[in-house]
């Protein structure tokens, strides 16, 4: 008996707790990013495909797209986003005293500065990695392909020792030339005196570009290091992280579920999918749960496009970086990108 | 002097002796080695017309890149067609220094002290707006009118600053004293890169959040600051060079002490250390570029993030160049009429 009203009293206590996370916690940032009218974004003063203001002072590239979508799900409109280019050295201190909402920069995640910093990465938008450039007609495939070659290097810098060590390990005869500066490096694998030439992907495919013949130069997908980027938030306002993740997460899951800018219409009053409905607000109330309107999701898909799309046009195919999805594929494709499900 | 014996002084002068003949010909020779691919790589192979980097010849200057820039690299991200604002302020300030410079003798003092009332507040209404003109936030500034802005703004702190706290430096009372030698040996002993970071990353976190003082605010102030104690060290040695009688003698005809200093004693005083703030001007036009390394695109800054673009990857030579020579340009006319300035007061 007494355990009867005991268990009742328990379930009670669980049922309130219940009903007290369902309403929201409070979100300053969010509260001041609506009273703004726009979101403040922290980008990278100049990153070619990642982030750069065009002929006409326009903002565009991979980092800056999910600044827009972040907008677009929070305001309503991609275009109410103010963009802070900040410097290697004032990224952090320019979130951590609060003068951009988020900060969306090319900034590799690791765990000292998750530790230390106090700041939160919530996820990954781009999996950087050191890797090769080498001559198409060399027709190598991966790293390990390069056995015999050789490389030119930057002396001194973390790609010399990176690739050595890599090489080292494997067994592999690979010529590291060294060079004093980068710019001599890739002029010197330019001219032909070496195989290939090291740095991160990102990099690569802005260097790329700027060889005599990009065409004639391909860039190994598979890198030999981790180095994962993605948007960065302060601690604190924990529903504020929330957004700042899932509208990420939303970006690749629409990819995932093959919602694009195109048939977001379309998908929103036609599909039976129920994740699709959720994610575009067609059931479920999920953007309600964070504080925002149901057609959070929607309106980023509709305005930016999914992750995909935005890669295509900033650093893919569809730019004149041309870098392969590799790593940045969605992970049923054979890459990392992934996304836990809407549910 | 007529032409014939001009030109065999010129022989004299670079082949007088085996050894000047031969200094001279190595000289020529580097000269050329070092001059003929430039011009072929700015001029003869340049690319001048066209839209797109496909126009551009390999090999040779790419100038469409420029020219499909040359916005960005005058106003930064300044709205489109709110530039007009811009020019206008330009207009006023060339204006307002020109009436100053050549309004009669008698005038010059009084319609001097009224540009300096009237053109700073004008000038930052212009650009950034309110009372009617539409509100354009500091971060979209940039280009070569952020370079001039700071470099004016921040010596518009400076000079004043600078004179009073060199005066303060020869005060006879001793806490002015102290306290000018305090400010001047601290601005002069921090590296301007440090006074910038200080400004831009640490102000804000002391600072509570709801006071913002604007980021190019605190550079300009920052800039400011450092210059003056700079300027107060070249205005010493002007007022050190001054014998002693001037100040004397002034005092003797019951001139107190504002009166002797500002009708006596700075006058002379500024006229000897003119080249001496000339440098420390030209020396703060060429430290703006340091506030790039908090994101404030000035010419250099916008030169950089215009490389980024994926369209003109690659244009680094051309962008340094090009931002090269407007600074040059700038510091050479400074320099050459701050010559004609030291002419005409025959120092």
């Amino acid at each position: 008996m007494t355990f009867r009203i005991l268990g009742a009293v328990v379930l009670l206590a669980a049922g309130a707790s219940v009903a007290q996370a369902q309403q929201l916690a409070p979100s300053p940032t969010l509260d001041a990013v609506k009273a703004r009218g726009n979101l403040e974004c922290g980008v990278h003063l100049g990153l070619p495909g990642f982030s750069f203001a065009n002929d006409k002072g326009e903002w565009s590239g991979l980092d800056v797209d999910y600044c827009k979508a972040l907008a677009a799900a929070v305001l309503g409109d991609a275009n109410k986003v103010k963009y802070t280019p900040t410097s290697v050295q004032q990224r952090w201190p320019i979130l951590q005293s609060g003068q951009v909402d988020v900060l969306s920069r090319n900034s590799t995640i690791t765990f000292s500065r998750n530790a230390t910093l106090g700041l939160n990465f919530q996820g990954i938008n781009f999996y950087e990695g050191q890797t090769f450039i080498v001559r198409k007609s060399a027709g190598v495939k991966d790293a390990a392909g390069l056995d015999g070659a050789s490389v030119c290097v930057a002396a001194g810098s973390t790609e010399e020792k990176n690739a050595a060590d890599w090489f080292r390990e494997r067994n592999l005869k690979v010529t590291i030339t060294n060079f004093q500066k980068n710019d001599d490096a890739i002029a010197a694998y330019d001219a032909g005196r070496c195989d290939a030439y090291t740095a991160g992907v990102g990099a690569l495919a802005g260097q790329r570009a700027k060889l005599k013949n990009p065409d004639d130069h391909v860039i190994l997908t598979q890198p030999i290091s981790n180095d994962p980027q993605g948007p960065v938030t302060r601690w604190g306002d924990e529903r504020w992280q929330l957004i700042v993740r899932w509208v990420l997460n939303g970006t690749i899951a629409a990819e995932m579920l093959g919602v694009t800018s195109k048939n977001v219409d379309e998908m929103k009053a036609n599909s039976k999918n129920t994740e699709v409905r959720r994610l575009l607000g067609a059931e479920g109330g999920f953007g309600a749960m964070m504080g925002l309107s149901n057609d959070w999701m929607y309106n980023a898909i509709k305005q930016v496009g999914n992750y995909g799309e935005s890669y295509e046009r900033n650093v893919g195919m569809g730019s004149s970086l041309k870098l392969e999805r590799g790593q940045n594929q969605l992970w049923t494709k054979g890459g990392l990108l992934f996304t836990p499900p809407f549910q | 002097m007529n032409r014939s014996s001009s030109l065999s002084l010129w022989r004299e002068r670079l082949f007088g002796t085996p050894f000047t003949g031969f200094v001279s010909v190595v000289l020529f020779v580097l000269i050329a080695w070092i001059a003929i691919p430039l011009i072929r790589w700015a001029v003869i192979d340049a690319t001048w017309v066209g839209s797109t980097r496909a126009d551009c010849v390999p090999g040779g200057a790419c100038w469409v890149f420029i020219r499909a820039r040359f916005g960005q690299f005058m106003y930064g991200l300044y709205p489109v067609d709110q530039r007009w604002r811009v020019d206008i302020a330009g207009i006023a300030f060339v204006l307002g220094i020109a009436s100053v410079i050549l309004a009669p003798q008698r005038l010059k003092l009084k319609l001097g002290l009224v540009m300096l009332v009237i053109l700073p507040p004008l000038g930052i209404w212009l650009l950034s707006g309110g009372f009617g003109l539409r509100y354009v936030e500091t971060r979209e500034w940039g280009g070569l009118t952020l370079t001039l802005f700071i470099s004016i703004y921040s010596s518009l702190i400076a000079i004043p600053l600078g004179i009073l706290f060199a005066l303060g430096r020869q005060s006879e009372l001793r806490i002015i004293r102290l306290i000018s030698v305090i400010f001047i040996e601290f601005w002069r002993g921090v590296p301007i890169i440090a006074v910038i970071f200080l400004a831009s990353l640490l102000l804000p976190l002391i600072l509570p959040g709801g006071i913002g003082i604007d980021r190019l605010a605190r550079a300009v102030i920052g800039l400011g600051f450092v210059i003056a104690a700079y300027m107060a060290e070249a205005v010493r040695g002007g007022l050190q060079a001054l014998p002693r009688g001037q100040r004397e003698a002034a005092t003797a005809l019951g001139l107190n002490y504002w009166k002797a200093t500002g009708l006596i004693v700075l006058p002379q005083a500024l006229r000897i250390s003119l080249p001496a703030m000339t440098n420390e001007f030209i020396a703060l036009i060429k430290n703006t570029t340091l506030v790039l390394v908090v994101s404030i695109l000035d010419l250099l800054g916008i030169a950089q993030a215009s490389l980024a673009d994926p369209n003109w990857v690659g244009m680094n030579m051309e962008a340094y160049a090009f931002s090269g020579a407007i600074y040059w340009l700038i510091c050479f006319a400074l320099s050459r009429w701050s010559r004609s300035l030291e002419k005409r007061r025959r120092l």
